[in-house]
């Protein structure tokens, strides 16, 4: 299989949208997911993804280390090539390496001010201008809205949207909207919400929010090994 | 001497393989590392007075005991030491702390069976503690920490104790509590048997037990809890004893010792060595929780079953099984640092050098104390001590007679930089060439050899630092009075597309004839250096030629016809031919190799491929833009940042190449406060702009050679 195949293979698309770039910038999206179900696997090849389209993706992880985050994009990829067979597969990585860069927080010690700072640091010595940004493990408990709203025009000033990954407790019941309490306070300001949903020995995927219109259909669900997206194609 | 050896054989009697911790100290450079052994020969008796690392009294600490470490405060060769604590017996083998030296942290860890982890409980867990920890963990070696200066400003042992457990993955657990910190470091509260220690005497000998402080029983009490519930589960006895409150000192210890062993917990031992706080429980830590000999499985190569691995067993009895993992010049001959893993090695005992097969008789034994030595007549399994006058390179493994097994191989890297030098007079030439046979049989990762063209003496190693200290160690120990070029970066040749070739070599012009035709393709791959396959059918290359032409291709492989780098990655698929029945000979077809090579080399679209270091700077955060910077200019990939509150790690991936000199620039771009490390990562192609101007270099130098 060919990169420009493997393109096509996006886990949007498989989901039914029709581009790769559902969000525009300032647009936010949301994996919501109980601990250990595969938020990050998710994010992960949506970053591959960009990175083959030639984007760069900033991965912002809070509750990770950089060593950490690495060994997710290693086995996420490692997992894609094998699965679709893809040739020059050491080539390949090392072709979308630099499309990548990874920042690590501690959960108190992020802030939008330092992460603008950071970012600054970045973009104005011409070292990495994100197209898309991950936040993985932004703490959602918290009272985050101005957080957010800081985040939004940030990311409309630079030109990127983000996606951040939002961990539901088992003994959290749903808020009115479907989401989990803490995420409905703020569920106006995302595009689109996808959810990961453990059931029996499968994960399947529900759109809550900006899904296209066809996917109930046919659920998808992602394979508890890989943790990729099943293809049905 | 008479009096010290019936000790030792008396001590050595009594002594029970279980009484034995061979153990390592490991760290980030300047954590404290050095201060802490010479601590800890202080206390065990072994040195009457204590000295500073960096040696204001002129005598330096006695673990350095090379003049250069003594004189830039860290540690280079590792030497090895035993003391006696407790009535057990411990080996150390003092680490080097900087990553231009791992091969020889790499090769203690492999003879040791655990570890004492230091970090500076004001830096932290630093980029070489991680480096050291990835080794450790290579090499399963169980380990304990210690936070070292907390008498220092902005200590912090909670804080590096996260750290273990974040940066390192460590289920890392408080045995004590800091009584006080910086200024007001006074003692520690031992977590097990809820006592406060605090360190009496001129040099903190006396060890007083006290009742907490009433203002830490709260705290104390929390923290015991902790450390029982991360204890208790690895041990159903310890687990039931909470529930019942029937928890004993053994108890706790028990269960945190079985975790530790297999590497399911990291106790955490807190002091400040040079201030003389904490390092008597550190001792008692060390012949508590790490292992023994019998408790760590060592595997050694059967070469009669096709390398085989096979257990060895801690049994005086058995046939002998040691490892030299160091070696040093004396002034007596060279010293070979030795650990005995099955059997008994005794003087006048004739031993087999299992690399090259040769009878070698024991003449003396010695037990080190850093550059003091004392005589022995034996060395039992799981003991380390030296050979005297024994020609051995280091990772030499020798055996009984009756057994032909190797241990197995270390991981050696290849180098990646190399500089010529050349002695400046005849007595130096003689100085060097001693020097540098020394080096390399102590070192696997330096090498030396002659460029035949330009008839330099080459050195090549890991890094910068690693052949600096080796040309400052032929300059001091042996006096050599050298000049020393520039560093030069190894790079590699390789091709990105497959070519065909159909070549004929033909010389039958007067006297002897020469003939022979190769046909085949050459095409990239990329996990071995070489291959060569034969598909000729029908005899086209009679057989007895087919070994000529891989020869032919194989010399190519050493200097590639682009740059005369070495030349990998490469398949060679020989398919046709042709050969004449008089004139075809193994040198016609070898030379048709070569001319086939030649010509079809610049088909395959070669190109140049550099070393790519992975370098970790720890940076103040008001700095990392800064730092950022600097690797960015020198082509460098930032792979990520991880923030720390007040410090910042970056991570990169930069071409060695321009990586010279960079301390300097790192140096004065933060106010000095930024430290870096660098190790080797990949090869990685070099950019087409800069492969044109190293060949436009490598052309003008090869002019100026012809």
């Amino acid at each position: 299989m060919l990169k420009q195949d493997l393109i096509m293979k996006n886990p949007l698309r498989l989901m039914g949208h029709q581009t790769d770039d559902i969000l525009c910038d300032g647009g936010f999206g949301a994996v919501i997911a109980r601990a250990g179900v595969g938020k990050t696997a998710l994010v992960v090849q949506l970053s591959i993804n960009a990175q083959l389209r030639k984007q760069n993706v900033l991965h912002i992880a809070l509750k990770d280390p950089v060593k950490k985050v690495c060994l997710w994009y290693d086995e996420v990829f490692r997992n894609i090539v094998e699965h679709y067979n893809v040739s020059d597969q050491d080539k390949l990585y090392e072709e979308i390496i630099p499309y990548r860069f990874i920042m690590t927080f501690r959960v108190e010690g992020f802030s939008v001010p330092v992460l603008e700072e950071r970012l600054t640091d970045l973009m104005e010595q011409g070292i990495f201008v994100p197209k898309m940004i991950i936040i993985d493990g932004f703490p959602f408990h918290d009272d985050v809205r101005t957080s957010l709203d800081e985040l939004k025009t940030m990311a409309k000033t630079h030109g990127f949207h983000i996606w951040f990954t939002v961990t539901a407790h088992r003994h959290d019941m749903p808020a009115t909207n479907g989401f989990p309490p803490d995420f409905s306070q703020v569920a106006d300001l995302f595009d689109t919400v996808i959810q990961l949903l453990p059931e029996g020995k499968e994960i399947l995927i529900k759109s809550l929010k900006g899904g296209p219109e066809n996917m109930d259909d046919s659920p998808l669900r992602l394979n508890t090994s890989t943790l990729l997206l099943v293809d049905h194609s | 001497m008479n009096k010290i050896l019936a000790e030792v054989k008396k001590k050595s009697m009594k002594t029970d393989i279980k009484h034995v911790r061979n153990i390592g100290i490991s760290a980030h450079i300047d954590s404290g590392k050095t201060t802490l052994t010479e601590r800890i020969l202080f206390y065990t008796k072994r040195i009457h007075a204590i000295h500073d690392v960096r040696g204001k009294d002129g005598v330096g600490a006695t673990m350095d005991s090379m003049e250069l470490e003594k004189e830039r405060g860290i540690t280079i060769a590792s030497a090895a030491t035993y003391c006696q604590w407790q009535n057990h017996e411990i080996n150390i083998i003092d680490t080097p702390g900087h990553v231009d030296f791992t091969i020889e942290v790499e090769r203690a860890l492999r003879v040791l069976d655990g570890a004492v982890l230091v970090l500076c409980s004001v830096g932290g867990v630093q980029s070489q503690s991680i480096t050291v920890d990835q080794q450790m963990k290579r090499y399963k070696v169980p380990c304990i920490a210690f936070v070292n200066k907390c008498d220092r400003v902005g200590a912090n042992p909670d804080r590096v104790i996260r750290q273990l457990r974040d940066r390192l993955g460590h289920n890392a657990i408080a045995m004590q509590l800091p009584i006080g910190l910086e200024a007001n470091h006074e003692g520690v509260v031992d977590l097990v048997s809820m006592t406060a220690c605090y360190f009496d005497g001129p040099n903190g000998e006396i060890v007083r037990e006290e009742p907490i402080p009433d203002d830490l029983i709260d705290l104390a009490t929390e923290k015991r809890e902790e450390l029982i519930d991360a204890a208790s589960m690895f041990s159903d006895d310890l687990m039931e004893a909470a529930l019942e409150d029937t928890i004993t000192e053994d108890l706790i210890i028990s269960a945190i010792r079985k975790a530790t062993l297999i590497r399911e917990l990291t106790p955490v031992f807190i002091g400040s060595a040079y201030k003389n706080k904490g390092v008597q429980p550190l001792l008692d830590g060390i012949t508590q929780l790490l292992p023994c000999p019998l408790d760590i499985q060592n595997e050694a190569l059967d070469l009669d079953q096709d390398e085989t691995p096979v257990s060895l067993v801690s049994d005086p009895d058995k046939p002998l099984v040691a490892l030299a993992f160091k070696l040093e010049e004396g002034p007596y001959g060279q010293l070979s640092y030795i650990r005995v893993y099955q059997g008994t090695l005794s003087k006048g005992d004739t031993i087999i050098n299992v690399r090259n097969e040769k009878k070698v008789k024991v003449g003396r034994l010695i037990r080190m104390h850093a550059n003091q030595m004392e005589e022995i007549d034996t060395i039992r399994p799981g003991y380390i001590g030296a050979l005297f006058g024994i020609d051995c390179a280091s990772g030499d493994t020798f055996v009984d007679r009756d057994i032909n097994y190797t241990m197995t191989s270390m991981y050696v890297p290849d180098p990646v930089i190399s500089l010529a030098i050349s002695p400046n007079d005849h007595q130096s030439e003689i100085s060097m060439a001693k020097a540098l046979n020394r080096f390399s049989k102590e070192d696997p990762t330096f090498k030396t050899y002659v460029n035949d063209e330009t008839g330099e003496t080459l050195i090549s190693g890991m890094g910068e630092l690693h052949l600096d200290v080796y040309i400052e160690r032929m300059r001091r120990e042996y006096k050599v009075a050298l000049t020393a070029g520039a560093p030069k970066v190894a790079y590699r040749e390789t091709i990105t597309k497959r070519a065909d070739f159909n070549y004929i070599h033909k010389k039958q012009t007067g006297g002897a004839g020469q003939f022979g035709r190769v046909a085949g393709y050459i095409e990239p791959v990329s996990d071995e250096p070489f291959i060569f396959e034969n598909q000729v059918t029908g005899g086209a290359i009679p057989t007895q030629f087919i070994p000529a032409c891989q020869k032919g291709f194989e010399k190519c492989m050493e200097k590639g016809p682009l740059l005369r780098f070495p030349v990998t990655g490469i398949k060679v698929v020989l398919n046709d031919g042709a050969s004449h029945s008089v004139d075809s000979s193994e040198m016609a077809f070898q030379a048709a190799a070569v001319g086939a090579f030649k010509e079809v080399y610049h088909k395959a679209a070669p190109v140049i491929h550099e070393p790519i270091m992975k370098v970790v700077v720890e940076t103040p955060t008001e700095f990392q833009g800064t730092v950022m910077g600097t690797l960015n200019q020198r082509r460098g990939m930032i792979v990520g940042t991880q923030d720390e509150g007040p410090m910042c790690v970056i991570e990169a991936q930069v071409p060695l190449a321009e990586m010279f000199g960079y301390s300097t620039l790192l140096r004065s771009s933060t106010q000095g406060k930024a430290q870096f490390t660098m190790e080797f990562a990949t090869y990685r192609q070099v950019p087409k702009n800069i492969a044109d101007e190293i060949i436009r270099k490598v052309q003008e130098e090869n002019k100026h050679v012809a």
